[in-house]
């Protein structure tokens, strides 16, 4: 793929809508069951995604004159490593109860494959700075794909919104367990498909 | 695809009899065997009769549990069996099985002679526990269901059941290997020297390493196993799980046997989830699914109901 | 040859790159966590005790922590215990070495003020000074007093048992008669929505205002709890005020009742009563015997 040819906002919008991590790349799926019960696990979790995706953006696409084509995937690997690590001292440190939350996760991100693949497909052939911007995107598209399973989850399953009581009971409890996260995920997808699907049919129609 | 059934017999017999053999042996040469009976009483076995004015007096013998040596549990009864072997205590309240007790006696006296006095430490059958991992890493917390990880690779290559089982397969390898190789590496390495924080890319550095070796030793010893399962080699890196086995194992603290059942547990376990997928999503291929559902959405419902099923296991504990 | 040197001398560099990167932010954030969490226990303890910004600790009001460790020696085993004693002005710290059937062995001064008595490699290193090589010891527990003025106001226990899925921590406040006045839950890793309910109100403020001998018998009742004494269980710390004869009314009702046990989650709530339990017993018997022996060796202690 050669050297991007949008500017910073496509960037960023590419992220979010036509390459959605979770909902189109159909990548990083481990999470996004998982941690996303509350809204606000999926704002942090985003963040700490966001933060690891950019920074190793970055730090690829400045020293990538200088991987030897032969090591590609080990540096990949001990670049996004380093940064998981700062990511993670740096939450327990700073939040000790989210990072609670999360559990595992934090140090999980280092495995999850949408990082690899942007370094891979992305950042080793494009600037720093618009690698910078597309690791924005790519952060915030995680982002709003885990807010948006954790809005319905929540919602649903305990009548919160980030801990605010909005409906008062508790509709559906199931959709705080994991087994629902594989639900809602689907369900989002297949939504996603609709909506290209119909987009689609618009477009060839006019 | 089969591998010699018999060449793999005689090393798993003989690790099944080095567990038994490690829970039975006790701490003093005329005791046979301690054991925790019912669920407030405690069994001595000695290797020969012992006196009954000795061994009925409860003054004898003091029982605590490990980390409480300075709360003494109140023995309510003793009984001597007819053979003058084997003594029960029994104790007033239920015992916390799941600690160790010490039991202390004075000077055992059998035959008229007296020997030391024992030290002997009473705990639940150590195969026992090591197969509650193993069960609980392959059913219960099941990696792919009740934890929800390794899930990309897992609707990558559950399409099909022959790379569905050739995944689990490869992949149980390699989460073998990695795992015990993680274990080493922390407890001499990593702990001693106080470098916790550089368990994530001391762990991923691992994972390549260990897929890199499988890769080779594949290739040389079994060429015709590298030819079916070598492409799934570089996806396993990409798997959650294979990350998160030696984490859980650094925080737990397991030592090697606990490490290696839970490897096996996590590997199996991933496989029995990719057979069970594929075999469904196979069927699923033929129905009939609404255009907007074809593919990974109906696939992840599908996942959905098999998380239900499995929440049935949930708090199962065997032994 | 030379493009392996350079792929070596590539991957060497930016380890130790990255290990740079990682040991300096290490650093930074090991002192930031530990101060963390020690303001953490300090509010949970404050909490329990109810003050908080609106109702603030009186100027008599002051908190002592006494450390036990189980000293071994070949196959003998003993209990030290570091407790604050009062040296003039200032507050030092004493080993107590008790056997294991609660008979006081000897007293050893050890060079400790409170600040570096809160670190555990201190007290280590202290207690290593004090004792011979032939002994290790292994740190048990610790125990804070809160004190107004020269009473004992409520002992803060904290304690770790085996829960549904993994371990629950919990920190639990008891009067001198060992009665419960709060129970909070620290950390736990249950499901949320079912297990994770302990932390509510309804379900751990069930076990304020237990007597000792309540606790020693409690059990689990697989029951839904009724609704007044749920309102009044949250009422602690709810906004709504009730009056106070139908407050009054409820704990008397329920004060003499076993737990109720939450819905979905039976298993949590049976391991929070157990655990609950056997702190409650395993720490009056210890305490029982500690006083004994600081009345009778007349030790100074600040509490």
């Amino acid at each position: 793929m050669p050297a991007t040819t949008k500017n910073s906002f496509q960037l960023v919008s590419n992220g979010i809508l036509n390459e959605n991590p979770i909902f189109r790349l159909a990548l990083s799926m481990c999470p996004a069951v998982g941690i996303s019960t509350t809204v606000m696990n999926g704002v942090l979790l985003g963040i700490a995604v966001l933060f690891v995706q950019v920074f190793s953006s970055c730090t690829i696409a400045a020293i990538k004159n200088y991987i030897h084509p032969r090591i590609r995937i080990p540096t990949y690997t001990l670049t996004i490593a380093t940064w998981v690590t700062v990511i993670d001292l740096v939450l327990a440190a700073y939040m000790p109860t989210a990072y609670k939350e999360m559990g595992i996760f934090v140090k999980l991100i280092v495995a999850f494959a949408i990082i690899t693949m942007r370094l891979e497909t992305f950042a080793c052939k494009n600037s720093v700075q618009a690698s910078f911007w597309d690791g924005i995107g790519m952060g915030f598209g995680f982002m709003f794909g885990m807010m948006a399973l954790g809005l319905v989850r929540e919602l649903l399953g305990m009548g919160t919104i980030l801990g605010y009581d909005v409906l008062g009971f508790r509709p559906l409890l199931f959709f705080v367990l994991p087994a629902a996260g594989f639900f809602c995920v689907g369900l989002m997808m297949g939504l996603f498909n609709y909506i290209e699907l119909t987009y689609n049919r618009k477009k060839k129609g006019t | 695809m089969r591998i010699a059934p018999r060449a793999y017999l005689f090393p798993v017999l003989f690790l099944i009899a080095g567990f038994l053999l490690a829970g039975c042996g006790s701490d003093h040469r005329f005791v046979k065997k301690t054991a925790f009976q019912d669920t407030n009483a405690i069994t001595i076995e000695f290797a020969g009769p012992v006196e009954g004015s000795w061994a009925t007096d409860k003054s004898n013998f003091t029982v605590y549990e490990k980390p409480d040596p300075d709360i003494q549990l109140i023995i309510e009864d003793i009984a001597l069996g007819p053979d003058k072997r084997r003594v029960t205590l029994t104790f007033k309240d239920d015992l916390n099985q799941d600690q160790p007790h010490v039991v202390t006696t004075t000077d055992i006296r059998s035959e008229r002679r007296s020997l030391r006095p024992a030290i002997l430490t009473v705990k639940k059958l150590y195969l026992g526990h090591l197969l509650s991992i193993f069960i609980g890493a392959m059913i219960i917390s099941n990696f792919v269901f009740t934890k929800y990880l390794g899930l990309c690779v897992f609707f990558g290559t559950s399409q099909r059941k022959s790379t569905a089982v050739g995944m689990g397969i490869t992949f149980t390898m390699v989460i073998v290997v990695s795992a015990m190789m993680a274990w080493f590496l922390y407890q001499f390495v990593l702990k001693p020297y106080r470098l916790d924080f550089l368990q994530i890319v001391v762990f991923i550095g691992l994972v390549s390493l260990s897929v890199q070796a499988v890769d080779t030793i594949l290739r040389k010893v079994n060429p015709a196993l590298f030819k079916a399962f070598g492409v799934y080699l570089v996806l396993v890196i990409a798997n959650c799980i294979i990350i998160a086995v030696p984490l859980i194992l650094a925080d737990n603290e397991y030592n090697a046997f606990e490490s290696l059942m839970l490897a096996v547990g996590a590997g199996l376990g991933f496989l029995i989830a990719l057979f069970l997928m594929s075999s469904v999503r196979e069927r699923l291929d033929l129905a009939n699914v609404p255009p907007t559902f074809r593919g990974l959405p109906i696939a992840f419902v599908v996942a959905g109901l098999f998380a239900l099923a499995f929440l049935g296991f949930s708090g199962m504990s065997i032994f | 040859m030379k493009e392996i040197i350079r792929i070596t001398f590539g991957l060497t560099l930016s380890c130790l790159v990255a290990g740079l990167l990682m040991g300096s932010v290490f650093i930074i954030t090991d002192e930031a966590k530990k101060q963390n969490e020690q303001i953490n226990e300090h509010r949970t303890m404050m909490a329990l005790l109810g003050y908080d910004k609106q109702n603030p600790a009186p100027s008599d009001f002051n908190m002592h922590t006494f450390y036990r460790y189980i000293i071994q020696e070949g196959d003998v085993k003993t209990l030290g215990y570091l407790l604050p004693v009062g040296r003039g002005e200032e507050v030092g710290y004493d080993l107590v070495i008790l056997d294991l059937e609660g008979q006081f062995v000897r007293k050893e001064k050890v060079g400790l003020t409170p600040e570096a008595a809160a670190e555990a490699s201190e007290r280590k290193a202290a207690l290593r000074e004090v004792l011979p090589p032939s002994k290790s010891f292994t740190y048990a527990d610790s125990t804070t007093v809160a004190c107004l003025g020269d009473k004992r106001m409520a002992y803060l226990i904290p304690g770790e048992f085996p829960g549904f899925k993994t371990f629950i921590e919990v920190m639990m406040a008891v009067d001198p008669s060992f009665e419960v006045i709060g129970l909070e839950i620290m950390e736990h890793e249950e499901d949320p929505g079912l297990g994770a309910e302990i932390e509510q109100d309804y379900f751990k403020n069930q076990f304020d205002g237990k007597s000792f001998d309540q606790v020693k018998g409690l059990k689990v009742i697989k029951e839904p709890m009724p609704e007044a004494y749920r309102e009044y269980l949250e009422s602690e710390t709810s906004e709504e005020t009730i009056p106070k004869e139908a407050v009054d009314m409820v704990r008397r009702q329920y004060q003499d009742e076993d737990i109720y046990a939450l819905t979905g989650a039976t298993i949590s709530s049976q391991a929070v009563t157990a655990g609950v339990k056997n702190m409650m017993k395993k720490f009056a018997y210890r305490v029982e015997i500690l006083n004994d022996v600081i009345s009778h060796q007349d030790i100074p202690v600040v509490f």
